[in-house]
């Protein structure tokens, strides 16, 4: 067996890897952090965040991100953006990955920390205008928007949130909400419900995409009354929650019946050396605080299993 | 570091897309975008592979409103797939989940056309 390049790899640079990597690069483990775009996960594309303690203002979700990424470096850990895994073996004692068709780092011990991705709606003409009229990124679109009409599918955090920083672009914005209330935070929700330029369409759901080109028409069912009606919009940006990233780890650990990963006290999986942390992990609570705190458990556990392993060479 | 993307206008779309006797691919991006930051390095690493054989361009969103509307673009980034004749093929990929493979393979295919 080949010297490891590293002591830990860690996938996924959000909260949850980077975390892990300021703990695990303060033991002195030397750590690498991939990821398949630049650091900050999900936060990076969220525009405010108003509840990560510390921060009594409200932080930009890039500016905490870079913030994240800048101690974990301070500290010697070595991020890898924008690098794609293109090949992985995690079940052996030396654990490897392949970057880019071309390179290969390894390690005893590894924490998955993938997060989640924003969930897709599954209708027809969704994918044909993702990027002509549908997105999930509202930092990212929300100035294509400027004087339009737009929709916002869901009624959870995000797609208040999200709404919310719409209105600085969209001439009125409907949310179409399956429920008869918002889930989201009872402050953010009284906001949005108050707000000139936010309608909300209650026991509504979204049932197909339309258009020319771009996205012209949304086609809305009436959940009461089971009736179907089209909606002129110019853009729909769709918050309905996340499912996990675990293509990595597919028939390899227990999943729980969400496809969430199930992970002990200590972020250990069924398999040696191999933790995970974060929103990819099975748990109840999803946020930026509960994902730091599981970075910091799977980084103290990872410790503690690679220091055992070198004892045992 | 010279570029391998080179950034065009909306004025420079007809001569250098629609006429341009290569593949292009044409990025269209915007600023405050962290999905078009991860996917620069992607598309410069592919421009750089793909030198002499496809052209890999990208235009400013926001400096160009009036050809992503006509385009029918309305997300960053957005990636256009035209073939040596100046045609639209396949799928338009956009967001975060763009693949560098999968990217390579799209030109491929738009290299192997006659």
């Amino acid at each position: 067996m080949s010297a490891p390049t590293h002591d830990l790899v860690i996938v996924g640079a959000g909260p949850a890897g980077l975390t892990a990597a300021i703990y695990a690069a303060r033991a002195r483990l030397r750590t690498v952090v991939l990821d398949e775009s630049v650091p900050g996960g999900q936060v990076k594309t969220t525009h405010k965040v108003s509840n990560y303690p510390g921060f009594p203002e409200d932080v930009k979700g890039t500016d905490l991100a870079r913030a994240f990424a800048t101690q974990a470096e301070r500290f010697g850990a070595t991020i890898r953006r924008a690098v794609e895994i293109t090949d992985h073996e995690l079940a052996a004692p030396l654990k490897r990955f392949e970057l880019d068709e071309e390179e290969t780092v390894t390690a005893p011990a590894v924490i998955v920390a993938t997060g989640a991705k924003p969930r897709l709606l599954g209708l027809p003409g969704e994918s044909r205008f993702r990027g002509r009229g549908i997105s999930s990124c509202a930092t990212c679109d929300g100035a294509y928007f400027e004087g339009k009409d737009v929709h916002v599918i869901g009624g959870g955090n995000s797609a208040v949130e999200e709404s919310l920083f719409l209105t600085a672009f969209a001439r009125s914005l409907t949310m179409v909400v399956r429920r008869d209330h918002l889930t989201a935070e009872a402050s953010s929700a009284e906001e949005a419900l108050r707000h000139p330029k936010i309608k909300v369409l209650w026991r509504t759901a979204p049932v197909g995409f339309a258009g020319e080109g771009a996205l012209q028409r949304m086609r809305v069912k009436d959940l009461a009354s089971g009736e179907e009606r089209d909606l002129a919009t110019d853009g729909v940006f769709v918050f309905i929650g996340s499912e996990p990233r675990v293509d990595l780890l597919r028939g390899l650990v227990t999943l729980d019946p969400s496809g969430y990963v199930l992970a002990g006290e200590d972020m250990a999986t069924s398999v040696p050396g191999l933790f995970v942390a974060g929103d990819v992990r099975a748990k109840s609570f999803r946020q930026i605080t509960t994902a730091v705190a599981d970075g910091t458990v799977a980084a103290l556990a990872a410790q503690k299993f690679v220091l055992a392993a070198r004892g045992r060479v | 570091m010279s570029s391998h993307v080179t950034e065009i206008s909306a004025a420079d779309f007809e001569a250098q897309v629609l006429r341009a006797a290569q593949p292009v691919i044409l990025d269209f991006f915007s600023t405050e975008c962290p999905p078009c930051e991860a996917l620069a390095p992607k598309f410069e690493a592919l421009a750089e592979q793909f030198a002499g054989r496809a052209r890999f361009l990208k235009i400013f969103r926001q400096g160009n409103r009036e050809l992503a509307v006509k385009l029918g673009v309305t997300g960053s980034p957005t990636l256009v797939f035209f073939d040596r004749t100046g045609q639209e093929r396949g799928e338009r990929m956009s967001g975060e989940e763009i693949k560098k493979t999968v990217v390579k393979a799209r030109v491929e295919a738009l290299l192997a056309q006659p």
